[in-house]
């Protein structure tokens, strides 16, 4: 039987980042930051340097957490780790995807839409049908 | 643009009637999928999509006054280097608790949560996390209520306050202590702020405070997507039986 995992309660759960800098800086200001005793951040600056990997360890380290409620990710970098994120199965910590500057929000890609869109397909009824 | 054409075949008929046969032919063998439950799904979806435009829009505002900033501050005075990596808790958390008591769904994924945002939470967290939100009403009235006592006649006013003198107290026993919760809130928001500085350009302020509304927002979108995917589980978990 699938799904007998409690969904945890918390009453200060982080938000975690991963987004460009001018992204990061202004939900900092809004007092969304958050570092720990190991001086580990609740986000992860995404640049022209960053690798792949330290994106896809940053997502699977973010989502591992249990004082994580809620990932913000662009939605471009989600783009390059999109196996990792539609992979995503757990309803909590919940995975955002957010426009950028440069990058409009685009509705196809989001994995939230995605995993509900065949619902509005014609098709979808009659072939079950036959 | 594909989700707008999405959201206008939603309210095409042959949509409508396809969702509808899956209902009907529920009803037959007598476990119908609720219309309620296909109504609550369309409309998350709907609120959805609406929410993440109203983001991009928040967004889009916070960058420019954030790039407004750094004009007029120097690229130096507004970068990730001034980061503070000092260890600190955040101030602004999320509460999340589960909606379902029981499993309704068996797909994790359909289990709903709730998450509400707590804004500048510093010492007392509670009286911020219940207060703030009450704090503008209660700050309407008592400023209502100041007023009305301004406008009277001396006697007017006599009679008045002799017959609303303890309400009137209480009320601007509260609204002091709202005004202390205020005070710390915008203590939290320059301690946030003076990462970059003692004094900071009026558009580094304008951007906290975009992008504190797209946080908001973002949370609403949190429970959006909680409720559609628990919504949708639920028409796919109905689907499945009647298979």
């Amino acid at each position: 039987m699938a799904g007998k995992t409690p969904i945890p309660t918390s009453n200060s759960a982080l938000i975690a980042m991963i987004a460009d800098e001018d992204t990061i800086t202004g939900f900092l200001l809004a007092g969304v930051g958050n570092v720990d005793l190991r001086r580990k951040t609740n986000y992860l600056i995404v640049d022209s340097k960053t690798t792949v990997k330290a994106i896809e360890e940053a997502f699977k380290e973010f989502t591992a957490k249990e004082d994580i409620a809620i990932v913000l990710i662009s939605q471009y970098i989600a783009n390059m780790i999109r196996f990792l994120v539609d992979s995503y199965n757990k309803p909590i910590p919940a995975i955002l995807e957010i426009p950028s500057k440069d990058h409009p929000y685009d509705a196809a890609h989001d994995s939230v839409l995605s995993r509900v869109k065949y619902l509005f397909s014609s098709d979808s009824v009659a072939s079950e049908r036959r | 643009m594909y989700w707008k054409n999405i959201l206008g075949v939603v309210q095409n008929k042959r949509t409508w009637c396809n969702l509808s046969k899956i209902s009907m032919e529920n009803e037959e063998e007598n476990q119908p999928i609720s219309e309620e439950i296909v109504l609550q799904f369309l409309d998350s979806t709907d609120n959805y999509i609406t929410l993440m435009e109203s983001l991009s829009s928040s967004l889009r505002q916070g960058w420019l006054e954030l790039a407004s900033a750094r004009l007029s501050m120097g690229t130096s005075r507004v970068t990730s280097t001034l980061f503070d990596l000092n260890m600190h808790p955040a101030v602004t958390t999320l509460q999340v608790a589960p909606l379902d008591g029981e499993s309704l769904s068996q797909d994790i994924m359909g289990r709903q949560s709730r998450f509400s945002l707590r804004k500048w939470a510093s010492f007392n967290e509670e009286r911020c996390s219940k207060d703030t939100e009450a704090s503008e009403d209660l700050q309407m009235e008592s400023n209502q209520q100041l007023h009305r006592h301004g406008s009277h006649h001396i006697s007017a006013n006599r009679s008045h306050a002799s017959l609303s003198e303890e309400p009137a107290e209480a009320r601007l026993a509260s609204s002091e202590s709202l005004t202390t919760i205020d005070e710390q809130v915008n203590k939290e928001r320059s301690k946030s702020l003076s990462v970059f500085g003692t004094l900071v350009s009026p558009k580094l302020r304008a951007a906290q405070l975009s992008f504190e509304t797209a946080m908001e927002t973002l949370v609403e979108i949190a429970n959006m997507r909680s409720l559609m995917l628990s919504a949708y589980a639920q028409i796919q978990q109905d689907k499945d039986k009647t298979q």
